[in-house]
């Protein structure tokens, strides 16, 4: 009985978010338009959506169960997410405007996109297209996962897992194909909805229920599991004992959230957010109230601890769901099945725009290198088929990492240890880029080859972190240092030869710094 | 082409907050209505981010408005 109720309250909403992701388009075409509508939202989302879109980005499946089993590990280091997303955001104020700028200024649709006309070079932007797919499928395969478990776990088993899997492929990819990024905005809206309303429930009721309240619940914390409360943290579920926590101290902690912070504001899907706004000033009144959403990162958090109470002893995959053997045990079968659905939307937000971004860099930048350019083609026409190519590049995608989900679960986990750290290679050439005119693609490109290189050395030889520090910001100071030391070698900062190159670009491919914020003055 | 924006130092509040402050409020106590003293910190800092990008966002305003006038 509570398998049926639960099951039908998550089958009803998966309904409703499709419905709802596909009415997004009405009155706009009924989802026809070009790339630019369908990638980008035709760069018209206002202030309200593009909060919900971003925040509903950043606030993935991890929220539920990566926070939580991280909380019920660890403890205190699972703070850094809010650490890295409060300190992106303050980042993203100066970036977002500026990628905004640029990309508006030479109609572009995506980070590649803007990467191959910034150097001029079309291959550049296919080259970083599919290093991003590399980096990027993971998290397709970590959110297909993560909302399979949930789903398994709140259907008390009805549905398998196998299942469950592929529920969060379909349900995605029937609504992102048709209706992109203005789709995944208006999907975000009912789960920021439900993911606040669950979590503020969730907060309160569970300290009563197994507490008597937050006095007594927050008492035996402090008084059991001193361990979890500092860095380095606890160390793990089974032992209790607290000594060590695996490396997680504080300089860990300090430079895996300056890294993330960086990387946050150029990763792919954050940058689809940030063009998909109407104006450069809504990106930054959004980096105001953005972090505001990061205190209900705070409720899996705790509720992960005070699982660590309640259950002891999950270990693995199992302390991911720390948080869900909490909802199953102490709730009726429909409100189990409502926090199973905010918890699915939260990994389906993510993956559409994470697929969506993948067709979008695959239509745009990779694509059009492959076929011949149609000469006389109208813009129109153009749009169209890109915007094609980009919709079976979105199927093809979801369909390899839920492929992958069940032949070689394994390849992608390890694939994603070197996701984030892997994107943040790509620092110097976007940013450096976009601020220093005549920083040239031969360094920023010598920069990524080396910093990609270190970061593979170091994670795949079980160095992260290495010396108590965050791998991925050692590759990137490897990945700068090089980048300056080939500038420097080559042209001189101030040398004739950086002068003159430059010279050779047309005056209106010439990056203007749109550092000054002068975008609604014009 | 650089217009000087000092207002922009605000952005580094939650860098000096959330990073600079870790090895000072890395400890449990004292404990603040039950909660630990570096969560207490944490949510702390994550309440007062939004102000300090809208010092900034303020600063840029002004700036914007001065240079129309």
């Amino acid at each position: 009985m509570n398998a049926v109720v639960a099951t039908g309250v998550f089958v009803a909403f998966m309904v409703l978010t499709v419905v709802l992701g596909l009415l997004a388009v009405r009155g706009r075409g009924g989802g026809g338009g070009g790339l630019t509508e369908w990638s980008v939202g035709g760069r018209s989302l206002g202030a309200v959506l593009i909060w919900v879109l971003m925040a509903g980005e950043s606030y993935t499946s991890f929220s539920y169960l990566g926070a939580a089993g991280w909380g019920y590990n660890h403890g205190a280091p699972v703070l850094y997410v809010v650490a890295y997303m409060s300190c992106g955001y303050a980042v993203g104020y100066l970036v977002g405007p500026l990628l905004w700028e640029y990309a508006r200024r030479h109609d572009l649709v995506g980070l590649t996109d803007i990467l191959a006309h910034r150097y001029g070079r079309p291959w550049l932007g296919a080259a970083v297209a599919v290093l991003a797919t590399v980096f990027l499928l993971p998290y397709i395969q970590l959110q297909i996962t993560g909302m399979g478990v949930v789903v398994s776990t709140i259907s008390y088993g009805a549905i398998s897992l196998n299942w469950a899997y592929f529920a969060a492929f379909a349900v995605t990819t029937g609504f992102v194909v048709v209706s992109g990024l203005r789709g995944s905005a208006w999907v975000s809206v009912l789960k920021d909805v439900l993911v606040i309303g669950t979590l503020a429930f969730l907060a309160v009721y569970v300290p009563l229920h197994y507490f008597d309240g937050y006095g007594p619940f927050l008492d035996r914390l402090v008084a059991e599991k001193r361990a979890w409360l500092t860095l380095p943290g606890g160390s793990g579920g089974t032992s209790g004992s607290g000594a060590g926590g695996g490396g997680l101290g504080g300089a860990w902690y300090v430079t895996t959230s300056l890294l993330n912070a960086l990387t946050v504001v150029i990763f792919p899907t954050t940058v689809a957010g940030y063009l998909g706004a109407r104006d450069a000033d809504a990106l930054r009144r959004n980096a105001i109230w953005l972090p505001a959403y990061n205190v209900l990162l705070f409720v899996p958090m705790f509720l992960g601890m005070a699982a660590l109470l309640v259950v002891p002893g999950l270990t693995g995959v199992g302390s991911n769901l720390a948080l869900f053997e909490l909802v199953v045990d102490s709730l009726p079968a429909w409100a189990v099945g409502v926090v199973g659905v905010a918890a699915a939307l939260s990994s389906i937000v993510p993956m559409a725009v994470f697929m969506l971004v993948i067709g979008t860099m695959w239509g745009r930048s990779v694509f059009p290198l492959l076929s011949r350019r149609r000469a006389g083609e109208a813009r129109p026409a153009r749009e169209v088929r890109q915007k094609g190519a980009a919709q079976v590049v979105v199927v093809v995608a979801g369909a390899v990492a839920l492929i992958l989900t069940y032949a070689a679960p394994t390849t992608l986990v390890r694939l994603s240890l070197i996701s984030y750290e892997g994107m943040a290679q790509l620092l110097p050439l976007v940013l450096l880029g976009l601020v220093w005119k005549r920083f040239t693609l031969a360094a920023g490109l010598s920069g990524l080859v080396v910093g990609v290189a270190v970061v593979c050395a170091l994670v795949f030889t079980g160095r992260d972190p290495v010396w108590g520090v965050n791998a991925g910001i050692v590759a990137l100071g490897a990945n700068l240092g090089v980048a300056l030391v080939v500038m420097y070698g080559t042209c001189g900062v101030y040398g004739t030869r950086a002068r003159r190159a430059w010279r050779r670009v047309p005056a209106q491919r010439r990056t203007r710094t749109a550092l000054e914020g002068d975008d609604t003055a014009r | 082409m650089f217009r000087p924006r000092p207002h922009l130092l605000w952005l580094l509040v939650p860098f000096v907050l959330f990073l600079g402050a870790v090895p000072w409020v890395n400890r449990v106590d004292p404990v603040v209505l039950g909660l630990p003293f570096f969560f207490v910190w944490t949510l702390g800092a994550t309440v007062v981010t939004p102000f300090a990008v809208w010092f900034a966002w303020r600063g840029d305003r002004r700036l914007k408005r001065n240079g129309e006038g």
